[in-house]
């Protein structure tokens, strides 16, 4: 009996269960294979430029197919918070967007490393004009993108390859003349999705900001009454002389506190609530002086006795800035997240002051026609005092 | 033979008229064959042919007697709860009282094999939730025998009161957890032999040992003069635990020097057949002398432990479980290079050391004081990581749902990712990358990490106690009808909290910064610093590796003494107990690492300057600085509480007794402090539990037929608790204190065991628990955050936590979870020669899932407009109901006498012989809302997750004595 229990306890012993068990020591993991151009599973043996990717573009987003196959080097870092959910590589003939759906992609992958991207059944798509490159968009009534993310893992795991770590790319000085010809190319101009650095950048004295009252409210442009701009009039009537447009913001984006703290400053109460042609009044009112009665004020509940002011320090959430710069006669905006690690810092001050120029590298984008930086981290950015 | 005293049984028995007087008669002690203990409440039966002649009941040191007998032969039949009937010839010569000395039963052996091993480890430590188990001896407790046994599967808690109520004893020292209060049986589990030995009284009865609450109170002995005498062994496997135990003891009883000795050591090891990935590696030893000076002295020594490790099972969500097409599915595991291995591991070694001396005088006095001391550490392990992705597989992003929802206002809808997802958990075994932890990529990414900074740990928290006790109790038998029982008790416990990096996972060190805080302050580093002082000494974050402290690290500390005394009045069938406890419990935290987020202010009560700048510190309600670092204030409490019972006997067979008692509580430390990981701030409005019990009980004892039933009601009053959840939204523990949480338990019970009549040694038995649990209050809950002084909800009532209530008024009751309300068994026993067979059917229903009160809050159910309708009310506060479910269950055992001096035997446990599988034993509501909707006007629920039984599992035991 006590051999027949024995048997039956050994019997059923799976060798992987009694291991826990009986192995004290340590499990060796195993190790990360990384890709070669000879090991890519299925690879078609060419590989497609990112340009000739970028020319495959249809308006609404295209589905890639044809066995295409890109490669590139990664050229950003999410470690500083600035980037997120996106990463960007680049070969000679420009860089792309790739949308991985994760967070701290750093962890992965690693700057100058090498990616394979088999394109097949991935999107690409355009947001505000800047390619992209990411899943079918979602059907959903509020989407407003041309891809989603490609965030589900057995779905990067079969189009994206991690090759060898190669060594960070030094990015190219570009002037004015290049991010004009790319201004003018649009989707395929060659800048877009590229590490480059820009130098002599000039302080445009103006910002823009979005915000949100109340963070958990709707975003949409059909809810003016939970908008409020931070940004430079665009009718030359409704400027107010003198008046300082980058709404005293001195920091590249701010945090939750600092948000908090610039709501109290005051230099935002003349900021009005609304957006487009329905504008409501300054943020010192209260939403049940400016809203009917209806669902509209009835979201903000009890809140609606507050002031917005109120209201927004309620609800704060780090929020974006993007500082306009010139470059000759060409404006750059830098676009900051709230979530960056150097949200707070302050721009030096004699960038503001205009007694300095600047040299920014970071990713440079388009974004509704228009030029826009992206810091991958701060020390990216070196005052040229003139 | 001296200290006999006559149960009122007994007594009753004894005086029953007869037409003529005899002098003979019969008597003896009734004593158990192994142990030679002696056996309470033995109904003896005695034949003189077919026909009865008298009946009596073994009295509390085993003696009987029988007198008013003719001379002749007769035949004792002897029965007692867990032991095989036996049967002696008797004969009377001459008038006298004929002495047979000690009667010898041997036990049923029905695999009373029950410890914390027969219920599966949840990993609900992330949750909020906490399910411990209760364990309900059999003892001589017809209802308890059965249900114990049989109802310990569906984790079914007697009268639906929680573990923290039910008092178990070790020794003499009340061993509940003194910080949450939970029953501590895991402190000995793989100890059966050792600790066999126990006494048990139900409800609100009064016990010898202490006074004891409203759910029972049980003494285990553990002494060696109380293990049973001789070599034993035992080998057994269990398909749902583990695959092999062993486990031997050897005790001397007490031996003509005065000494006994005892040992006990087992080990547990193996997997099962239904969860991968919970394993055990558990050892236990246990050694004990007695040394009995003379009559009246006793010194006891015992120290134990169980050191060793186990695997735990974690909760998933019914989607989970239907695309894996296993509701046994364990998410805490993964593969690394091929082979299992699990995050969550429960280290323990927690070892006991025992000093009892019993005082013995006389008859009527007998007295004993005790000292217990815990000591060691108690880890569990998980993983933990810095600024890098979610590695759990189930994690709600990697699901179909997360991309495909029929209801367009959750704004999931991408078909190409819901198919990939469905694809990745309906083929498992070829994604097991994906469906289980991936412990090589968390070693990957390790690896090529600048400066060997790890991202994804092994952390291992602590909760190791300093833990002592003092405990002394008499009992004096006053006068011939008044017996005087009492105690004094104190308890000193320092509880650390603290955790350490178990597993670097191939990195070089990890940074104790937090890592939540670091997203909202990156601008202030002082504020990321776990442990501020160190920053502040060395300018920059703390590196830590394997065994180092980092995160937390605080002392729970407890006080508390008390005194009891109860009185029993015995007029002929009538009996009184009275009985009054009074006591002073104080406790506090004790910060052990200054953080950056609860600064305070430094020793001279300055602010603090740190990096060239004074910080401010934040505020508590009270006005009192926010600290993280040293002493909390201190809460104290006066605890009382009195019991009432009374008994009475009819006809030596029958016995009708209630009790009623009144207590006023303390609450656990664990209930009060908000987030003690990282602060002194503690509950605001401080109540003690006030619970008020009585119970009604009627019982049959004779003809070999057994019988209770009970009817019961009480109601606890200004409950709290604090639900600690990860919320991983957040990447921060979420804090929901909840206060004046009252309840109401009412019901009834019925045990009952009758001979079938129609075979021989067959008989019907069975329990049936009919409840009903419900919450009576509307209670007030405050949400804060680990990582945030902000106060996220502060002190909001929780109108839909007692019920749902509709605009038209229409209700619908929430109830007290984690419980089957309605419980029933019935069966057959047979019991003969040896061998015993019992089959039984059981039904368990009205069982509901624990409740989050977030999603009782106003602000839940008004979502995002602010504006209540039914429909939001009825989908946001309803309680889900379990299915009921239908169980059927075999045990067969049989043992062998070798020579007369060998035991051999068996037992075979065979349950869930239905192999159902969807039988909900347990889960929880995830503490959180879906809130990116489309029309931005109402919160969705996150998927609750379950824990099920397994499917048909056997025990089989074999076991032998020299």
């Amino acid at each position: 009996m006590f051999a027949a229990t024995v048997a039956l306890a050994s019997c059923q012993s799976l060798k992987e269960e009694w291991d826990p068990v009986l192995t004290f020591g340590e499990i060796e993991p195993a190790p990360l294979t990384l890709y070669t151009e000879s090991t890519l599973p299925g690879f078609s043996g060419h590989f497609t430029t990112i340009k000739q990717l970028k020319s495959k573009y249809k308006g609404g987003g295209v589905e890639v197919s044809g066995n295409t196959w890109i490669k590139g080097q990664v050229t950003s870092d999410d470690r500083s918070g600035n980037l997120y959910r996106e990463l960007y590589i680049q070969d000679e003939t420009g860089g792309i967007d790739v949308k991985i759906g994760k967070s701290s992609l750093y962890s992965d992958y690693k700057l100058g490393q090498w990616i394979y991207v088999y394109c097949d059944g991935l999107t690409l798509g355009a947001y505000n004009g800047m390619p992209q490159l990411g899943l079918e968009a979602d059907n959903t009534s509020t989407n407003e993108y041309e891809t989603s993310y490609i965030d589900l893992q057995a779905i990067i795991d079969q189009h994206i390859f991690r090759g060898a770590y190669g060594t960070p790319l030094t990015p190219a000085v570009v002037g004015e003349a290049e991010i004009k010809a790319a201004l003018s190319a649009g989707y395929t101009g060659e800048l877009w999705g590229k590490l480059v650095t820009v130098k002599g950048l000039k302080y445009g004295d103006e910002i823009f900001a979005l915000l949100y009252p109340n963070s958990n409210l709707a975003h949409k442009s059909g809810n003016p009454e939970n908008r409020v701009f931070l940004s430079t009039p665009q009718n030359e009537r409704d400027r107010i002389p003198g008046f300082d447009y980058t709404w005293g913001i001195d920091t590249w984006a701010m945090s939750k506190a600092l948000y908090i703290d610039y709501i109290r400053s005051g230099n935002w109460d003349t900021a009005e609530v609304g957006s487009g042609s329905t504008r409501y009044g300054p943020i010192t009112g209260r939403p049940k002086d400016y809203l009917p009665p209806g669902i509209t004020l009835q979201s903000f509940g009890t809140d609606a006795d507050l002031t917005y002011k109120e209201i927004m320090v309620k609800y704060a959430t780090a929020n974006y800035v993007s500082h306009y710069f010139t470059l000759g006669g060409t404006s750059i905006q830098v676009r900051t997240s709230g979530y960056a690690k150097f949200s707070d810092e302050k721009l030096d001050a004699r960038i503001l002051d205009g007694s300095a120029t600047v040299d920014i590298t970071g990713i440079l984008s388009i974004y509704s026609g228009a030029a826009q930086f992206t810091l991958v981290d701060e020390p990216s950015v070196s005052v040229q005092v003139n | 033979m001296k200290r006999l005293f006559l149960t009122m049984a007994a007594l009753a028995a004894s005086v029953l008229l007869f037409a003529q007087q005899y002098s003979g008669g019969v008597k003896g002690t009734v004593v158990d064959r192994n142990g030679r203990q002696a056996v309470e409440n033995a109904r003896l039966t005695l034949l003189q042919g077919a026909s009865e002649i008298a009946t009596a009941v073994s009295a509390e040191d085993g003696t009987f007697l029988i007198e008013n007998l003719a001379d002749g032969m007769y035949t004792l039949v002897i029965n007692a709860p867990e032991y095989l009937e036996t049967q002696v010839q008797v004969t009377v010569n001459d008038g006298y009282v004929k002495n047979m000395f000690n009667l010898s039963l041997t036990g049923v052996q029905r695999v009373t094999e029950l410890d914390e091993d027969s219920f599966a480890a949840f990993d609900l430590e992330d949750s909020g939730y906490n399910d411990n188990p209760t364990i309900l001896f059999g003892s001589n407790d017809v209802f308890n025998n059965i249900a114990g046994y049989n109802f310990s599967a569906v984790r079914f808690r007697a009268r639906g009161y929680s573990s923290e109520s039910q008092d178990v004893y070790l020794a003499g020292v009340k061993m509940n957890d003194a910080i949450t209060g939970y029953s501590p049986f895991s402190l000995w589990s793989g100890l059966n032999e050792a600790m066999r030995s126990k006494e048990t009284v139900n409800g609100a009865e009064m016990s010898d040992f202490g006074f004891g609450g409203y759910n029972g109170l049980t003494n285990i002995f553990g002494n060696a003069s109380n293990v049973r005498k001789g070599l034993r062994g035992s080998v057994l496997t269990n398909s749902s635990l583990y695959r092999l135990r062993v486990m031997g003891s050897y005790a001397t009883g007490l031996m003509d020097n005065g000494w006994a000795f005892a040992a006990n050591v087992s080990a547990r090891l193996g997997g099962n057949d239904w969860i991968d990935g919970v394993y055990y590696r558990s050892f236990a030893y246990y050694l004990a002398a007695d040394k009995v000076f003379n009559d009246a002295n006793k010194l006891s020594l015992v120290f134990f432990a169980t050191p060793g490790q186990r695997g735990a099972q974690n909760a998933s969500t019914q989607e989970v479980y239907d695309l894996m097409r296993d509701n046994m599915y364990n998410s805490n595991w993964g593969y690394q290079n091929g082979r299992v291995r699990n995050t969550r591991v429960r280290k323990t070694n927690e070892p006991i050391a025992i000093l009892k001396y019993d005082f013995t005088p006389s008859d009527k006095f007998e007295g004993s004081a005790t000292v217990l001391y815990r000591f060691g550490k108690n880890g569990y392990t998980a993983l933990d990581w810095y600024d890098a992705q979610d590695p759990r597989p189930d994690y709600y992003r990697n699901l179909p749902s997360y991309f495909f929802d029929a209801n367009s206002d959750m704004n999931r809808n991408n078909m190409l990712k819901y198919a990939w997802a469905n694809e990745v958990w309906t083929h498992a075994s070829d994604f097991p990358e994906l469906t289980h932890v991936n412990w090589d990529r968390l070693y990957q990414v390790n690896a090529i990490q600048e400066g060997g900074r790890s991202k994804y740990v092994q952390e291992e928290r602590h909760v190791d106690q300093r833990d002592l006790n003092l405990a002394a109790t008499f009992k004096w038998r006053a006068a011939e009808n008044l017996v005087l029982n009492g105690g004094l008790n104190a308890r000193i416990n320092r509880t650390e909290y603290y955790k350490i990096v178990a597993d670097l996972l191939g990195g070089g060190h990890f940074v104790n910064i937090d890592n939540f805080a670091e997203r909202d302050f990156a601008a202030q580093p002082y504020k990321l610093q776990n442990d501020l002082n160190y920053y502040m000494k060395h300018g920059a974050a703390q590196q830590v590796g394997v065994g180092d402290k980092y995160g937390y690290d605080y002392y729970a500390q407890v006080r508390n003494f008390g005194g009891w005394l109860t009185g029993k009045l015995t007029f002929g069938n009538f009996s009184a107990h009275l009985g009054g406890q009074l006591g002073y419990e104080s406790f506090w935290r004790d910060g052990l690492m200054r953080k950056g987020l609860f600064p305070g202010l430094d020793a001279n009560g300055n602010k603090l300057v740190v990096d060239g700048v004074a910080i401010d510190p934040t505020y508590e309600p009270d006005g009192t600085v926010t600290t993280s670092l040293g002493k909390s204030k201190v809460s104290k409490f006066l605890t009382y509480a009195g019991k009432l019972g009374l008994n009475y006997v009819i006809g030596g067979s029958m016995r009708v007794y209630a009790n009623v008692g009144y207590f006023n509580e303390a609450p656990k430390f664990n209930q009060v402090f908000l987030s003690p990981r990282t602060r002194n701030s503690i509950v605001s409005d401080l109540k003690p539990i006030k619970t008020f019990s009585t119970d009604l009980n009627w019982q049959y004892s004779g003809n070999g037929i057994n019988v209770r039933a009970t009817a019961y009601y009480t109601t606890i009053g200004d409950q709290s608790k604090v639900m600690s959840a990860y919320d991983d939204l957040q990447n921060a523990f979420s804090n929901f204190a909840i206060s004046g949480i009252d309840q109401r338990n009412m019901g009834v019970e019925l045990g009952f065991k009758v001979p079938t009549y129609l075979v021989e040694n067959l008989s019907l038995q069975g329990v049936l628990a009919l409840g009903r649990y419900e919450y009576t209050s509307t209670p007030r809950m405050t949400q804060t955050v680990d990582n945030s002084a902000e106060t996220v909800m502060d002190n909001v009532l929780v109108p839909y936590w007692k019920n749902t209530v509709l605009s038209d008024g229409t209700k619908y009751q929430h109830y007290v979870p984690s419980t089957p309300q309605t419980a029933a068994s019935l069966g057959l026993s047979y019991n003969h020669n040896y061998w015993f067979i019992d089959a039984d059917v059981e039904y368990f229903g009205d069982s509901y899932l624990d409740m989050n009160p977030l999603y009782r809050t106003d602000y839940a159910v008004a979502g995002l407009d602010n504006n209540i309708t039914d429909e939001e009310v009825f989908y946001m506060t309803s309680q889900e109901k379990f299915d009921p479910a239908w169980l059927v269950n075999v045990s067969i055992g049989k043992s062998w006498y070798i020579q007369r001096k060998y035991q051999l035997g068996f037992s075979l446990n065979a349950k869930n012989l239905l192999n159902n599988r969807s039988v909900k034993t347990g889960g929880y509501e995830q503490t959180r809302l879906v809130d990116n909707t489309v029309s931005k006007e109402r919160f969705y629920r996150f998927d609750p997750k379950y824990f099920y039984m397994a499917g048909t599992n056997y025990m089989l035991n074999i076991y032998f004595r020299f």
